[in-house]
């Protein structure tokens, strides 16, 4: 266990320098250097060179990578010359608020596509099933800033039920005792999710429900309703996990979307603003941070799997 | 009402009669009715045997019994009555108390039979937790006690296993364990050993006789095998089209059965000591489609002894004489079973030597290892798995080399590496003298075409979106060697040679039958003219009527055409029909070798002896005055195979060299070779 994990962070590695090298290259290769764009354009071309040079943007690619690479083994993210602020300072403000919009939308998510799968997997081309199927469709081919202004305009315009706006606050318990601020962001950012990991739960519980162990459990005199407790959530939500474990992009992407409608500052909604004042430090950050947290939810994903699943061995 | 219902002793001592029952299913918009009239009673302490080729309703006349129809299945007429208690009138709540706990069932093995995820424990446990009501360490405790009654060692210590951590036959223990755990009045095992070798089978059936006798269960044996009910079942109802055919106790029906499905049944299993020179006995035709009621008796349009009258009106069940009912109107002279006929012509037709003739070998295998690289786990270290070390044969041209052996030997392996589908670790392949090994790539495929395979799974190894002509065209195609006109004109041949009419060029293969899907398989690979057939498993997925069908077609191909063959089978009755020469392996060596009468009748090495033994025979006596179990265990790891003689983990006779030394395959004489230190016979 303790070999697999080393030598699975040791690719995960691999692969963040891998991204780390791409990002960084591609961002180069657009603002080259950022002296003109941080100083205006009225600065003097002299001022422009003199920035440029005193902040090394001058220097190679690989030297300006390398002295990156330095400074983030040593928790140095970068400097935002926009916001005249630490990038990592900025970060750790708002991660928290993404982490939990972004977490409480998955757990969500799946605390419905979880038990409509398995409804719709026992009741199998019937018409609760397909009134399902086309349901969760409907929504997993809505794009998320038109359910979110959607759900404002029901919501917030016509019933007056819930705010328009996400919770401004900065501390967490401020946000947890005002919850109905953040109903309808968490609402529309799950509700992508819910349709992709239903249609997961679906299939895989329709697998199982074919697999002999389920009649040797009915013939054993098992009630239906335990056969789905002690026999088929388990085994049937083995391809979910992983899924779970793959979709972070997926929910980042989604924060992007769902942060800027409701107006709710947290990572994505920095990306955004960031992405309008071409700051260029934050942007880099962001995407590695994307990019460590997809090789992580990979290798949580297999490691839950691995947990779950008593076949597969980590060794 | 049918009398049959009435059959044997009285009722007070049955402790599940079934009468009359019939089972509907609505599918895709069809009405099935896959079990009609079925009456069968059990008393504690019997096994009724239920046989019956796929199709027959014996494992819907099971399922029906413990209330567990597939969806749109309803039981439309007739009853179930268990104890006295009238098992259809219950609600479903109540009949869950009685599944598990009065009526148990063993379901034929196979992975998924057990939850990967949960502990055999756990399983085991769960039926005595809902029908006992105990607390989870009293059902633990359980589960350990039945989990020692199947025979599993240390049984306290496996109950924390999950089932992948099991050999099939252990896993088969555990089913078995399951259904013990409330110890129920009736346990139907519908094909409980199907999936196993012959060798593991004879043990888990001989287990389930002696649970069956010391709980004073009765037993309901759902099987296709013949020999595996003369013996085991003290009574047989032989089904066929959803309906008993012929109900008798066991030695009445085999001495003198009288519904001539029965004959046919019986005398189309080639047996062990079959007469190679006759044609096997075959039924013709297909079982009737479920759907389409006819008046008439289902087994009219296969019956030699048909008339008007079958056509007409089917015939009940009647009982002729006390404990023996048949539905026929022109029922055969009771007669003794076929397979004793059978062996009384193989027995006179006996000792006809072949002559070695020293012509050069068409196929020449010499020292064929194969071995794979497995690793253990994701990121595990690899070991060496060894498939096939070591294995050398050869075929004379127009002969047939039968290589037989339980899964995991090697067989397949070897068959595939032969035709190219595997790279051989280490070996020659000779053709005609010519080594085929060193070519790769076109030229290779070129000087392999003269050898062609035949599939097991028939319905797996054709294209299910090609239709058969494009199939049987496909070979030709890639050997470009004619036009498509010619192509054609090829294609119907091969159809005629195969008895496959024409009509069939434009089906696709879900709509042909099994037997003509493996007809087709056939076709195939006669077309590019090969000079050598590799058959693996030709018939295994067949039932035992269309079977007899196939092994006469490829008798009769072989010779017609001179074919020389590689025959590879599980089944040491369907290698020695085919065969001239036999190969046993075990665990990737040949163990023996030799004509295949004296391999079955002077078997020198004691593998091939205790496989003998083990393969049910359809002749109750023989049945039932065999030992136990000849050849016990399990077989090793093809990872870490034993030193010395691979076998000698599971030999009677093993002795201190076998483990140091490995006994090489020693002629003696007339071409029967073995490979053992303690071999059975000497020269």
């Amino acid at each position: 266990m303790a070999r697999y994990l080393a030598r699975r962070l040791a690719t995960s590695l691999v692969v963040v320098i891998g991204i780390s090298i791409v990002v960084f290259l591609l961002l180069n290769a657009m603002s080259g250097a950022p002296g003109r764009s941080v100083l205006g354009p009225s600065a003097s071309p002299e001022a422009v060179d003199a920035f440029n040079h005193k902040e090394g943007f001058d220097r190679p690619v690989v030297v300006q990578y390398l002295s990156y690479v330095q400074g983030l083994v040593q928790g140095d993210l970068g400097r935002s010359y926009k916001l005249n602020q630490d990038v990592g300072e900025l970060l750790a403000q708002n991660a928290g608020r993404s982490a939990m919009l972004s977490l409480a939308a998955l757990l969500l998510a799946l605390a419905v596509a979880v038990p409509l799968g398995i409804y719709q997997a026992r009741r199998r081309n019937r018409r609760s099933d397909s009134a399902i199927t086309a349901a969760t469709f409907m929504l997993y081919a809505s794009p998320q800033f038109f359910l979110a202004v959607v759900a404002i305009e029901i919501f917030s315009v016509q019933l007056q039920l819930l705010p328009a706006q996400a919770s401004q606050s900065r501390s967490a318990f401020v946000i947890f005792t005002d919850p109905r601020a953040m109903l309808l962001p968490i609402l529309t950012l799950a509700a992508a999710n819910i349709a992709i990991f239903a249609r997961y739960q679906r299939s895989a519980a329709l697998d199982q429900l074919g697999q002999d162990y389920i009649k040797v459990a009915r013939a054993k005199g098992v009630s239906e309703r335990k056969i789905v407790r002690s026999h088929l959530l388990r085994n049937s939500s083995l391809p979910l996990i992983t899924l779970v474990g793959v979709s972070v992009p997926a929910l980042l992407a989604g924060n992007l979307v769902i942060e800027s409608v409701f107006n709710y500052p947290g990572l994505g909604l920095l990306f955004i603003n960031s992405l309008a004042r071409e700051d260029y430090p934050v942007l880099l950050a962001y995407t590695l941070i994307g990019g460590v947290l997809t090789v992580l939810g990979n290798l949580i994903g297999d490691l839950l799997v691995a947990i779950v699943d008593p076949r597969i061995e980590l060794s | 009402m049918s009398a049959a219902a009435d059959l044997g002793t009285v009722s007070a001592t049955r402790v599940l009669d079934v009468r009359d029952l019939t089972v509907a299913i609505e599918a895709h918009g069809r009405r099935l009715q896959p079990v009609s009239g079925v009456s069968l009673h059990i008393s504690a302490g019997e096994t009724l045997g239920l046989v019956g080729e796929s199709g027959s309703g014996k494992s819907m006349t099971g399922a029906a019994i413990m209330g567990m129809l597939p969806p749109g299945g309803t039981i439309t007429g007739g009853s179930v009555t268990l104890g006295g208690r009238d098992l259809r009138s219950l609600s479903e709540t109540d009949y869950r108390q009685v599944r598990g706990n009065d009526i148990a069932m063993v379901f034929q093995d196979s992975l998924t039979s057990l939850n990967p995820t949960r502990t055999i424990g756990y399983q085991i446990a769960e039926p005595v937790r809902i029908h006992r009501g105990a607390s989870r360490k009293e059902a633990w405790e359980r589960a350990a006690e039945v989990l020692s009654l199947v025979g599993i060692p240390r049984p306290a210590e496996r109950l924390g296993d999950y089932p992948h951590q099991l050999s099939g036959g252990m896993r088969q223990r555990v089913m078995i364990a399951m259904a013990l755990a409330c110890e129920p009045k009736v346990i139907i095992a519908d094909e409980p050993t199907t999936a196993l070798d012959v060798t593991m089978q004879a043990q888990v059936l001989t287990l389930l006789d002696g649970l069956k006798e010391r709980l004073g269960m009765a037993m309901i044996l759902i099987t296709h095998d013949m020999g595996v009910i003369a013996g085991r079942a003290d009574r047989v109802n032989v089904m066929y089209a959803g309906r008993i055919a012929e109900a008798a106790d066991t030695e009445d029906l085999f001495a003198a059965m009288r519904h001539p499905y029965t004959h046919d049944l019986l005398a189309s299993i080639p047996l062990l000591d079959q007469d190679r020179s006759a044609r096997l006995y075959s039924i013709s035709g297909l079982p009737p489609d479920l759907s389409e009621r006819s008046a008439g008796c289902p087994y009219a349009s296969r019956c030699r002894r048909v008339s008007d009258a079958c056509t007409a009106l089917a015939p009940e069940l009647i009982e002729h004489m006390p404990g023996h009912a048949f539905a026929c109107w022109h029922p055969m002279p009771p007669q003794s079973s076929p397979v004793l006929v059978a062996r009384r012509q193989a027995n006179d037709s006996r000792h006809e030597e072949t002559v070695e003739d020293a012509t050069p070998p068409r196929l020449a295998v010499s020292g064929l290892v194969k071995e794979y690289d497995v690793r253990r786990g994701w990121f595990g270290a690899s070991a060496r798995l060894s498939a096939v070390a070591g294995v050398s044969f050869e075929i004379a041209p127009g002969q047939t080399y039968g290589l037989v052996g339980e899964s995991g030997c090697g067989k397949s392996t070897l068959g595939r590496t032969i035709i190219g589908l595997e790279r051989p670790t280490a070996g020659e392949i000779r053709l005609d003298g010519l080594d085929l090994e060193p070519l790769k790539g076109g030229e290779g495929r070129r000087r392999r075409r003269p050898i062609q395979m035949m599939f097991q799974d028939p319905y797996a190894s054709l294209d299910p979106r090609l239709r058969v002509a494009a199939i049987i065209r496909e070979p030709l195609r890639l050997a470009g060697d004619a036009d498509r006109s010619a192509q054609d004109a090829r294609v119907r041949d091969l159809l005629d040679a195969v008895g496959l009419p024409t009509s069939v060029l434009e089906r696709l293969p879900h709509e042909l039958s099994g037997g003509q899907r493996q007809r087709v398989g056939l076709a195939r690979a006669l077309a590019v003219h090969p000079s050598v057939l590799v058959a693996d498993e030709p018939v295994s997925a067949l039932d035992v009527s269309v079977r007899s069908q196939v092994l006469n077609l490829m008798k009769d191909l072989q010779a017609d055409l001179g074919l020389t063959s590689l025959v590879i089978s599980h089944d040491l009755a369907v290698v020695k029909y085919l065969a001239d020469r036999i190969g046993v392996m075990y665990l990737g060596k040949l163990v023996e070798e030799g004509a295949g009468e004296d391999i079955y009748q002077a078997a020198a090495h004691p593998y091939t002896a205790g496989l003998i033994a083990a393969i049910p025979e359809p002749v109750p006596d023989v049945e039932r005055a065999k030992p136990a179990a000849a050849v016990t265990g399990e077989l090793p790891s093809a990872i870490d195979p034993p030193s010395g003689c691979r076998f000698r983990t599971r030999c009677p006779l093993a002795d201190d060299i076998c483990a140091v030394r490995e006994p090489e395959l020693i002629d003696l004489g007339a071409g029967h070779k073995v490979a053992c230190h303690f071999p059975l016979r000497v020269g």
